[in-house]
């Protein structure tokens, strides 16, 4: 039976290479997925280990506030270091100095920023606590002097001698005394560096001389690192602690994973999952027309005394044969994406720290089972219904599958339709957007399964127009409705994936129109200083001090974030000069007033007061990062969260707990009169000094913040191309079997007279109709989805203006529908090249 | 029912000969295995006459039929429809001839499963981008007798109606020939006697040509002449064919 099953395949191998190919295709992205996570995650170890190789234990602040974004540089006091070096089995104790600092390049623009840190060090020569080794020029020695990463000085145009200058967030200016390589690397993971005397790096860094962030701790011989941590934690003082040099590395491992990789994995498999998903969609199609067209030869199998069970064995090991095959190809071709990827980073400068691609035996175990799976999901149900043919079929004239969809199918579509819908719908507070998600789902299984009775009145009416392209249309329009459930079935796929761009596009206009809302509502200033990139130092207070001092400047705020502990729960809040704030800020104040909310005070959202149940009046603890722990009363509550986030700290209450305090963001609001244009301008002199950070106005802010999701969306509709692809395919598939089928109809109709051109109308336009339908119905379910998802999100992050994308839902639109006309192409050209005679005496 | 006994706008024909064939030649296959299945036959089909093709299987009847009606093409010699030489036609030119000068009716398989049975009979006219003559089209489909079957599709016919229609459409672009391939082969006897019937009325009433292949003598009793092939070439005519002078010439070819 197994023998047969093979034999079968092969000979219909061209019409099982469309099948296999989308397995192809899904399996590949889910390979290079993986492979480019491992390969990462190995990269990151070993620049880890290697940067931690002479670490046996560091001694560090014990207040570190970490898992929010915006945790700053957490200072001791430098008495710890000779508290170590008395420790029994330390053989060297190097106290060193690590926070944030941008270099800026010759250009005035700073390095860096993208994602990975920008770091301001202690310089050391001791390979056990500085990973980096000069290359070039010497050790910084007098103030002013520093050692840069290679990356940076290529970067930044800097050599040994040039003149520049560090943020930090204060500007610096410093001369570069030497160039240092990390190995052979020109850098650690795109990290830039700036590394000082150790005196100065604490000026510059810490502002004090008694301040370090760490000590680097060597054991003596015969110590090992557990040992050493448990002799070092007994005799520390409150506020360090100890930790290994291997659980070091193991916590900078979790951090990678955890903010970057995690993330960057994630996202991939949930769109390698779309694909697969549309994959397992163009497979059920597939076979269940294969399964009809081969109802006779199943049929004499039966009669020929094949079992059920026999028949069923068949189709199954068949779908299984196509998915390994298509999963070996698509691991094969994994690799290379793969490989071509991790080199379109490298050479986009922001590449891994990988040594060339690595590919496990869990990447293709995985790879090949979930490529195996998909393909059995796909094909099990129609190769059941073909072991349920009776062996009188063989005998028979066998119709075609003409069934519509059944009553059963349609009523529980309706149900899970509805039960989406109304899920959707429910939502309300923090359970809104798992709910809405729950209900996406059983939408969109709903709506596949109403599919069939939908295909044939949809279909008609969008094949309407076609009327006007005389017989040739009116015969197309009819044939994309004469098999709704076989219509359905293939536009389903192009449904899917239509359907997740949607949703994106609705989802990311409705962002940038939240972002508008929120700046609109909230900002009432004029202009709007924003340093450039993710991470980085920030601007700094001198920055905003110098702002209030051009003349044309009616108001200057900055609003920075960080990281605290409130009443017990790690968060991030704002810090700014309130008073100064509520003059180019409009937070819609509840109760209290936010503007003379000094040190000792708090200001918090409605939505924080509400869930915490504070008022007016509450004391509230608060721990920095410092270990000190304040008590803070609530003097106001405000409505408006969109800008400045649930928490509002007084700026000199954030400064006297943090070495670096620096804005994200600096409003400014201009004299009456004043022409922003020339205010602008003056601002942006004054800005230069301080690494040129970006001056916009309104309109421009907005801009900018709805760009950063434009192009996160333009990756996402890249990702997302893939699953069209595949439904693409799935569609040319579905018609070359159609086609396939028809063979007699259309011998019939050429010989009646349609020309070879009427005939490639037919079929073209026939495609049309098909993945039009699958597009329509794809923005249908996205643009509501998205509508539920934003309104949800609304309501559990008060946070949601809903829009809709008309111009990006245009082009998804005839994308869709131009998926219908290059599916038709080479389904078309066969078609119009097949013999009439033959065509019509076929059997 | 006042029905035209001729017609007045029927396009000239070539001396009266609908479809003609000269030094009909075709081969298949090369070498050894070559088999001549015209054997240069030379034929005229005069317009307004039934004509059935008869003979054994692999005769060459069937070929002869397509060579005839432009569906396959001659090894040599040459075929012309009314006054239209086949051989030079590019594709586009053949299919304009079969829209126009040749009505097809078909052994089984004659309809557009997803057409009414009205747009059926229109679709050579449709696809020729003209609006049907809708005097002429009533009038076929009152011969026919399918006026309350106008709106069915094929799947809701039986195979005799089905068949009716497709000699309807076969009729409705008023061709030089008419064309039929065994139109009784998948039909009881009844219905096989109404189909027969119909292309009979169609050359006596309308003036039409039809040409027929059928292995069944009964069937071609109601053709004006029967032609006999055998081995590619033409080896008996019998004029005003009756059931039983077809089985004695079937006879006599060893059939």
């Amino acid at each position: 039976m197994f023998r047969t099953t093979i034999t079968a395949a092969w000979a219909r191998k061209r019409r099982l290479v469309g099948t296999a190919l989308a397995v192809v295709l899904g399996v590949a992205f889910l390979t290079a997925t993986l492979a480019i996570g491992d390969s990462a995650r190995a990269g990151f170890e070993t620049v880890f280990t290697e940067a931690n190789a002479g670490t046996d234990a560091l001694v560090r602040s014990a207040h570190r506030i970490e898992g929010v974004e915006g945790a700053a540089a957490t200072p001791l006091d430098a008495s710890v270091v000779a508290v170590v070096a008395g420790v029994d089995g330390v053989a060297s104790a190097v106290p060193v100095v690590e926070a944030v600092a941008r270099l800026v390049g010759s250009d005035g623009v700073p390095l860096g920023g993208g994602g990975p840190p920008t770091i301001g060090t202690s310089w050391s020569e001791d390979p056990a606590v500085n990973p980096y080794r000069l290359v070039e020029g010497r050790a910084p020695a007098a103030a002013g002097e520093v050692v840069i990463d290679r990356d940076s000085a290529e970067a930044g145009q800097l050599a040994v001698g040039s003149s520049s200058t560090v943020l930090t967030p204060s500007p610096a200016p410093v001369t570069v005394v030497g160039i240092a390589t990390f190995g052979d690397r020109g850098t650690f993971g795109g990290v830039t560096l700036a590394a000082f005397a150790f005196d100065h790096a604490q000026d510059l860094l810490l502002g004090s001389r008694s301040l370090i962030t760490g000590v680097v701790v060597r054991a003596d011989q015969g110590v090992d690192e557990a040992e050493l941590v448990e002799r070092l934690t007994a005799l520390l003082p409150a506020g360090a602690e100890a930790v290994s040099g291997t659980d070091l590395t193991a916590e900078q491992q979790a951090a990678i994973e955890g903010y970057f990789l995690g993330f960057m994995e994630t996202g991939l498999l949930l769109f390698a999952g779309i694909a697969l998903l549309v994959a397992a969609f163009s497979i059920f199609n597939t076979f269940s027309i294969l399964a009809a067209q081969r109802t006779r030869e199943s049929a004499l199998l039966r009669t020929l005394g094949a079992s059920r069970v026999q028949v069923l064995a068949a189709g199954v090991a068949e779908t299984a044969v196509i998915g390994l095959g298509g999963s070996l190809l698509g691991v094969g071709a994994g690799m290379l994406v793969g490989i071509g990827l991790l080199a379109v980073m490298e050479a986009a400068g922001a590449g891994l720290p990988t040594d060339g691609l690595r590919v496990t035996g869990s990447t293709v175990a995985v790879s090949v089972g979930v490529g195996v799976a998909v393909t059995l999901v796909g094909g099990l149900v129609p190769a059941w219904r073909a072991s349920r043919v009776a062996p009188l079929a063989a005998l028979r004239e066998v119709s075609v599958d003409t069934s519509g969809a059944s009553r059963l199918r349609l009523a529980f579509g309706a149900v899970l339709a509805l039960a989406g819908v109304a899920l959707v719908l429910s939502g309300t507070g923090e359970a809104a957007m798992s709910r809405a998600g729950l209900g996406a789902l059983a939408l969109l299984f709903g709506v596949l399964l109403l599919g069939p009775a939908a295909a044939g009145p949809v279909g008609s009416a969008l094949g309407a127009p076609l009327l006007a392209r005389g017989v040739a249309g009116d015969l197309a329009r009819r044939n994309a409705v004469r098999n709704p459930r076989r219509t359905a079935a293939s536009a389903a796929a192009l449904l899917v994936g239509v359907g997740v761009v949607t949703l994106f596009a609705v989802f990311g206009s409705s962002i940038s129109a939240s972002i508008e809302d929120a700046v609109d509502r909230s900002f009432a200033g004029d202009l709007v200083l924003q340093s450039a990139g993710f991470s980085g130092a920030g601007l700094s207070p001198e920055l905003l001090s110098e702002i209030r001092a051009v003349p044309d400047v009616e108001a200057a705020a900055g609003l920075g974030f960080g990281a605290v502990v409130l009443d017990g729960e790690e968060r991030q809040v704002g810090f700014s000069d309130l008073a100064e704030l509520t003059r180019v800020a409009d937070f819609h104040v509840l109760h209290g007033d936010i503007g003379s909310v000094r040190a000792g005070g708090v200001g918090i959202s409605g939505d924080t007061a509400e869930e915490k149940g504070w008022q007016i009046g509450q004391q509230v603890d608060v721990r920095f990062s410092d270990g000190v722990t304040e008590k803070v009363t609530v003097e106001a509550i405000y409505d408006d969260r969109g800008m400045g986030g649930d928490v509002l700290l007084p700026v000199d209450t954030w400064v006297a707990h943090v070495a670096q305090p620096a804005f994200a963001l600096v409003f400014v609001g201009l004299v009456d009169g004043a022409s922003v244009e020339d205010g602008r301008a003056a601002v942006a002199s004054v800005a230069e000094r301080h690494g040129s950070p970006e001056v916009r106005d309104r309109d421009q802010f907005v801009e900018n913040e709805a760009a950063g999701v434009d192009s996160l969306l333009n990756v996402v509709y890249g990702l997302l191309g893939l699953a069209i692809l595949i439904a693409l395919m799935g569609i040319a598939n579905t018609l070359s079997l159609s086609i396939h089928e028809r063979t007699r109809e259309l011998g019939l109709l050429r010989a009646i007279g349609l020309n070879r051109s009427q005939l490639r109308t037919m079929v073209r336009w026939e495609s049309v109709i098909v993945s039009t339908f699958g597009a329509v119905g794809g923005i249908a379910i996205g643009v509501f989805l998205g509508w539920g998802m934003v309104r949800a999100l609304a309501a559990a992050e008060g946070f949601g203006t809903f829009r809709l994308p008309a111009g990006s839902l245009v082009v998804v639109l005839l994308l869709g529908s131009g998926v219908g006309v290059v599916a038709g192409l080479r389904p078309a050209w066969r078609a119009a090249r097949m013999d009439v005679l033959a065509a019509v005496t076929a059997d | 029912m006042s029905l035209p006994t001729t017609l007045d706008d029927r396009r000239p024909t070539l001396h009266g000969v609908a479809a003609r064939a000269v030094d009909a030649v075709k081969v298949y296959g090369q070498g050894d295995t070559a088999v001549r299945a015209l054997d240069g036959i030379t034929v005229d089909i005069p317009a307004g006459r039934f004509i059935a093709v008869m003979g054994p299987s692999g005769s060459g009847k069937s070929t002869l039929m397509h060579c005839l009606a432009g569906l396959d093409s001659l090894t040599s010699g040459r075929v012309l429809i009314a006054d239209v030489e086949l051989g030079q036609l590019s594709d586009g030119a053949l299919t304009r001839v079969r829209r126009e000068r040749i009505g097809f009716v078909f052994q089984s398989f004659n309809l557009i499963p997803t057409l009414s049975a009205e747009e059926n009979i229109t679709l050579p006219i449709r696809l020729a981008g003209a609006k049907p003559d809708a005097a002429w089209v009533r009038q076929i489909i009152d011969t026919v007798g399918l006026r309350d079957r106008l709106h069915h599709r094929p799947s809701e016919m039986s195979g005799g109606q089905q068949q009716r229609v497709a000699v309807a459409r076969a009729l409705a672009s008023r061709p030089d020939v008419v064309f039929a391939d065994e139109p009784t082969g998948n039909l009881d006897s009844k219905s096989g006697g109404e189909v027969l019937a119909l292309l009979r009325q169609a050359v006596d009433r309308f003036a039409q040509t039809v040409v027929m292949v059928t292995h069944d003598p009964g069937a071609a009793a109601w053709a004006d002449e029967a032609l006999f092939l055998a081995d590619g070439r033409i080896v008996d005519r019998v004029e005003r064919p009756t059931a039983e002078r077809v089985l004695e010439a079937m006879k006599g070819l060893g059939a």
